[in-house]
């Protein structure tokens, strides 16, 4: 029977439906008298909800390309940056050029006087308390003459004694960041007898001393917020954030409005790295002003003030005493750790990272400083561990005689997919034909090739925190929506193809919305929790939405409700005899004019968590400039449930490149005695660019078979630059223990320079 | 960026007339912006008036009809590393040419604006930092973050030149061609560049006021001459020198005849080394050749806290640069 649509026909609220779910029997244990016996329950008959199986899924863990890449590459695509609003001023900020400084002069009458200059806020008129600390802001009627205006405050500062240097800020009577000093109390873990004992007793035992710089996030797109409020009872804010909802909130309480009255846009954004979760003081800036004024307001950071003050990965120094037996496994681990954060504690992950030892001890401190407090950063302080750690498990199995490969399997998980990643990562990069494998190669020549590798692992779990909607139109159109946001890691994208997979559609037939507040409940973007946060939300919207409309086409068509499907070719109906298709768009046209819409939540069976990853580099190295040039990387990660094999592989790669970047070129340069950073822009911060981008080799583990959706984002970005060092040793005996490599540190380690 | 006024000359007389008007206020000349705009957006320069030399015609000549290579000040970057004559018979600067920042800047920034470009020293590009370059009184590289100042040349201040372009024309024996209100002067470039020890630490050049460079000039290379501009940078993509060689050699039958030997980013200017050209005269061009250049080219130098790399990292250079001229 041919499934002809009745367009007029009675039809029942299809929402109500869905959120009553009938009753079901079901059989459980119990215990009675001490014995387990089946009964049986009754519980609510919702349908349980699973991920199709992998080799049936039709549109998901396949490549998608991005749905918003056009309107990026296009243009089309509003920033925060873009937002142009009638009315609109622009607000800029003035920061403290010092550490810490006394504020002897602000010019605020000479900057009211600028050309168009409309406001002028003192921040803090008094003294500062770090590099980067806002002082002052001036709103005008073009972006140039807010920053004329800042000039004609004309500021004066005297400095007062500062701290942003390791040597500096550990000595006694240093000035101090908090009244109890800079050094914070050291946080231990382990047993320093038991350690110390066990490294006496190892027949092969190495100490070294490892440090890595501050890492800026480098978003292309600043910080920074577009203010719509022009009085009254109602506010926009267009905000470059990682939580739309919680900027939304922030919003709320400086503008004073009810929470519920303003609302957060970010359609796109240029990153956000973990440094972009709140307001911060641009946000509050540009909501006092706005509230002052009544008009829009405009306040994006300069670069240079990006660089100050918008946090980054904090930096540190580690010293590490490791010891191993003939065979290769770690007997005990001592470690000395300071982390560098500026005002905050800095963040590092705890030694031996992902490998174990019989013994470890661990003493960890932070040494404050008057720089911007460390924030999250992909992965936050895992990088930190992960290349000292990689380093000195090469420099233990130089000194056993024990092959790279070998000794991080041997103290690795016997059961943990390390060990597959390893086979993998070392097929991939050429580790079998490889010439040095128990020692490092000579410097000779001009092109020393190296390899080296390093694991990582992160969680990556959701929670229930999401609430989407999935709307079916009458013509037929479609609409997946969640409040979330995209970093440029694809949720628009699978958002809309977890619906598409759902119904049979093409991805282009939905449309996913996000980035604003009105919209369902979503998790703040951080720690890779997102999509698996919102990826089951949206597969529960879809099922109950596609469970709706089958009990809406049954009522309709008078079949049974449960023998529906929803395919490619149209709906098909596996109780009627030599079904024909129904086409989309005709079974939409049975809905009311409301439509059909189906709510969904987090449902945890969907989601899965932990993941492990393995990297090897390849690497060039001219022992007779120190260039060190990276050819080749090679990633192996699980990620559980691939949703969009393309946005995967896109993840790692960005991943490696960032910590390409953290290996050979990035870091922030502070003069200690100037107090100021001499690298604030993007010409003098090195971050790779096209040239230094290697070969990639991104490989999805697709051995891990979990049907469940986990966030990938920060394990690609963990161990590579281990991988890297390790690679630059193995070319030439070049060992660098601090970040960057560059070329003078590279010349430095072959003893070239004297 | 302070405020200024554009104004558009259509002769050099004109421009030279409006940068020379004090009453009108200070005033900067515009070829390509790709330094002076960085500059003004820094408050590092703050004209009154810019003077685009873009709007004058003639100015971007690329002729070597005459065997020599004559090349107005405005000719920009990318057409000098396309052209054919001068990739064949000039190819250190071709190379020079080529290795500068990216395609983009190349097809903007013009030869004029690549020689009298400001220095890149992190200090002297920091507002914040009033060093000696900027009229202050002290070079804060001496005892500060110094790993990419001058190991040669050194002091008062130690920035190094940043051009690609100038070592590989100093390699070359280009003149460079000067024009003002008391006339016309033409020097070789190697005098056109003052180390701050011998004049002027605020500025690079022997340019002064109201004075337009409206030519460079490269002579016809004698028969059985080679040269090449080899550079090394941090970063693969655009980037300025760590160290720099361009080298000019002319071979009869198998040995060295004349060379000239220019070294970039390790001194305040282009630093010629003619201790070591004279080295290779007389010689076969082999590898002990070329060694005992790379040490003679490097004797003296004085490198500061952070940057004794320099030595073997140039010393390589210019290895490397003689041989592949033997090649
Ligand atoms: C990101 C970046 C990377 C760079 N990398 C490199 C590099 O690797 N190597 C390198 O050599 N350079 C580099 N540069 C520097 C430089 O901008 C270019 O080399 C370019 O050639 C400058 O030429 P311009 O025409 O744009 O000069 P402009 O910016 O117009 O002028 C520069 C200066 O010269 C003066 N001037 C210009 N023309 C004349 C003239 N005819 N007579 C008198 N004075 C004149 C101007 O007043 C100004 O002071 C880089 C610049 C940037 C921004």
């Amino acid at each position: 029977m041919a499934l002809e649509p009745i367009p007029s026909a009675p039809i029942l609220s299809t929402r109500e439906d869905a959120q009553a779910p009938k009753k079901k029997k079901i059989k459980t244990t119990k215990v009675v008298n001490g014995v387990d016996t089946e009964v049986e329950i009754e519980v609510d008959d919702v349908p349980t909800v699973a991920w199709p199986e992998r080799s049936k899924l039709r549109v998901l863990n396949h490549d998608i390309p991005r749905v918003d890449g056009p309107d990026k590459v296009s243009g089309a695509a509003r920033y925060t940056h873009d937002v142009r609003l009638p009315g609109m001023v622009y607000a800029q900020i003035l920061v403290s050029p010092l550490p810490r400084a006394k504020v002897v002069k602000l010019d605020v009458e000479a900057a009211r006087k600028v050309k168009g200059v409309v406001h002028v806020l003192v921040i803090q008129g008094e003294s500062t308390g770090w590099l980067g600390d806002p002082v002052a802001a001036v709103a005008a009627e073009t972006l140039e003459a807010a920053q004329d205006g800042l000039r004609a405050l004309a500021p004066k500062f005297e400095a007062l004694p500062w701290s942003v240097d390791h040597e500096t800020a550990t000595k006694s009577g240093a000035p101090a960041v908090t009244k109890n000093g800079n050094l914070g109390k050291p946080e231990t873990d382990g047993d320093e007898t038991k350690a110390r004992a066990a490294l006496q007793a190892s027949p092969t035992r190495v100490k070294a001393t490892y440090q890595v710089p501050i890492q800026h996030h480098a978003c292309l797109e600043t910080h920074g917020v577009v203010v719509d409020y022009r009085g009254g009872t109602e506010a926009t804010v267009y905000c470059s954030t990682q939580y739309t909802h919680g900027f939304a909130a922030e919003a709320a309480e400086v503008l004073g409005l009810p929470a519920s009255s303003v609302t957060g846009i970010n359609e796109h954004m240029g990153g956000g790295f973990g440094s972009k979760f709140g307001m911060d003081k641009q946000g509050q800036v540009a909501c006092q002003i706005a509230k002052e004024l009544k008009r829009p307001v405009h306040l994006m950071l300069g670069r240079r003030e990006e660089f100050l003050m918008s946090g980054n990965r904090s930096g540190g120094i580690q010293t590490i005493e490791a010891g191993c037996e003939a065979d290769g496994k770690f007997t005990g681990f001592l470690v000395q750790a300071f982390k560098h954060g500026g005002l905050g504690r800095g963040s590092l992950a705890a030694l031996p990272y992902c490998y174990s030892a019989a013994e470890h001890y661990r003493s960890v401190q932070s040494v404050r400083m008057h720089l911007d407090a460390n924030r999250a950063m992909r992965a936050p302080g895992s990088p930190q561990a992960s290349f000292p750690m990689e380093s000195i498990v090469d420099e233990l199995a130089y000194a056993a005689g024990i092959d790279l490969v070998a000794i991080r399997k041997r103290n690795l998980p016997r059961d943990a997919s390390w060990q597959r990643q390893l086979d993998r990562a070392a097929r991939e990069i050429g580790w079998a034909d490889h010439p040095h494998k128990t020692k490092p190669g000579p410097a000779l020549g001009t092109e020393c090739i190296g390899i080296g590798f390093g694991v990582s692992a992160w969680g990556g779990g959701g929670a229930d925190e999401c609430e989407v909607e999935v709307r079916i139109e009458r013509d037929g159109s479609v609409v997946t929506a969640c409040g979330s946001q995209d970093l440029g890691t694809g949720t628009r994208t699978y958002m809309a193809a977890i619906t598409a997979e759902e119904f049979g559609l093409p991805v282009a037939a939905v449309a996913a919305r996000l980035g604003n507040s009105r919209l369902g409940n979503s998790v703040a973007s951080g720690g890779s929790v997102t999509t698996a946060s919102l990826a089951p939300a949206v597969k529960d919207a879809a099922a109950k939405a596609r469970v709706a409309f089958a009990t809406h086409l049954a009522a309709v068509l008078g079949l049974p409700g449960d023998g529906f499907r929803f395919e490619p070719e149209g709906i098909l109906h596996d109780g009627a005899k030599a079904p024909t298709a129904m086409s989309w768009k005709k079974a939409c046209g049975t809905l009311p004019a409301e439509g059909l819409r189906a709510n969904g939540r987090w449902v945890e069976s969907l989601a899965s968590r932990g993941v492990n990853c393995t990297q090897a580099a390849r690497v060039a190295v001219d022992p007779g400039t120190g260039r060190v040039l990276v050819l080749h990387m090679v990633c192996v990660q699980e990620v559980g449930l691939p949703l969009n094999r393309l946005a995967l592989r896109s993840q790692i790669q960005g991943g490696m490149i960032q910590a390409l970047g953290y290996a050979i070129s990035e870091g922030r340069v502070i003069d200690p005695v100037l107090g100021i950073q001499l690298n604030p822009n993007f010409e003098d911060y090195k971050v790779p660019h096209a040239l230094e981008i290697p070969r990639m080799t991104a490989i999805i583990d697709d051995e891990d078979t979990r049907q469940g959706v986990i966030g990938v984002g920060e394990p690609p970005v963990i161990p590579g630059a281990g991988a890297i060092a390790n690679a630059v040793h193995n070319a030439c005996g070049a060992r660098v223990r601090e970040l960057p490599i560059t070329p003078d540190k590279v010349l430095q380690a072959l003893g070239k320079v004297v | 960026m302070k405020s200024f006024r554009l104004v558009n000359p259509t002769t050099l007389d004109e421009a030279i007339d409006f940068a020379s008007d004090r009453a009108a206020g200070s005033s900067k000349f515009l070829a390509g912006g790709q330094d002076l705009l960085t500059e003004m957006k820094e408050h590092l320069s703050g004209p009154d008036r810019v003077v685009n030399l873009k709007s004058i015609p003639g100015l971007d000549a690329l002729d070597s009809s005459g065997g020599s290579l004559r090349i107005g000040a405005l000719t920009t970057l990318s057409r000098i590393e396309r052209d054919a004559a001068v990739r064949a018979h000039w190819t250190a600067l071709a190379e020079a040419a080529h290795s500068v920042a990216s395609p983009q800047i190349r097809t903007c920034g013009t030869i004029g604006g690549n020689l009298c470009q400001r220095p890149r020293c992190w200090y002297y590009r920091l507002e914040e930092a009033n060093c000696l370059k900027k009229g202050g009184t002290e070079c804060f590289s001496y005892g500060g973050l110094n790993k990419y100042n001058a190991i040669l040349g050194g002091g008062p201040t130690y920035i190094v030149h940043p051009s690609d372009l100038a070592p590989a024309l100093v390699a070359l024996g280009a003149e460079i061609v000067l024009r003002s209100k008391s006339g016309e002067r033409r020097m070789p470039l190697e005098k056109f560049y003052v180390l701050p020890a011998d004049g002027d630490v605020t500025k690079e050049t022997v340019l002064a006021d109201g004075e337009i460079v409206t030519e460079i000039v490269v002579p016809k290379p004698a028969a059985g001459t080679r040269s090449t501009y080899v550079k090394f940078k941090e970063r693969e993509s655009y980037d300025f020198a760590l160290s720099a060689v361009g080298a000019s050699v002319v071979l009869e039958g198998g040995k060295v005849a004349a060379a000239r030997l220019c070294l970039g980013a390790v001194a305040p200017v282009p630093w010629r080394v003619e201790r070591a050209e004279k080295v290779l005269v007389g010689r076969v061009l082999d590898e002990t050749a070329a060694r005992e250049a790379a040490n003679e080219a490097l004797r003296g130098a004085e490198p500061l806290s952070q940057n004794a790399y320099k030595v073997p990292l140039t010393k390589t250079l210019v290895e490397r640069a003689l041989l592949a001229l033997a090649r």
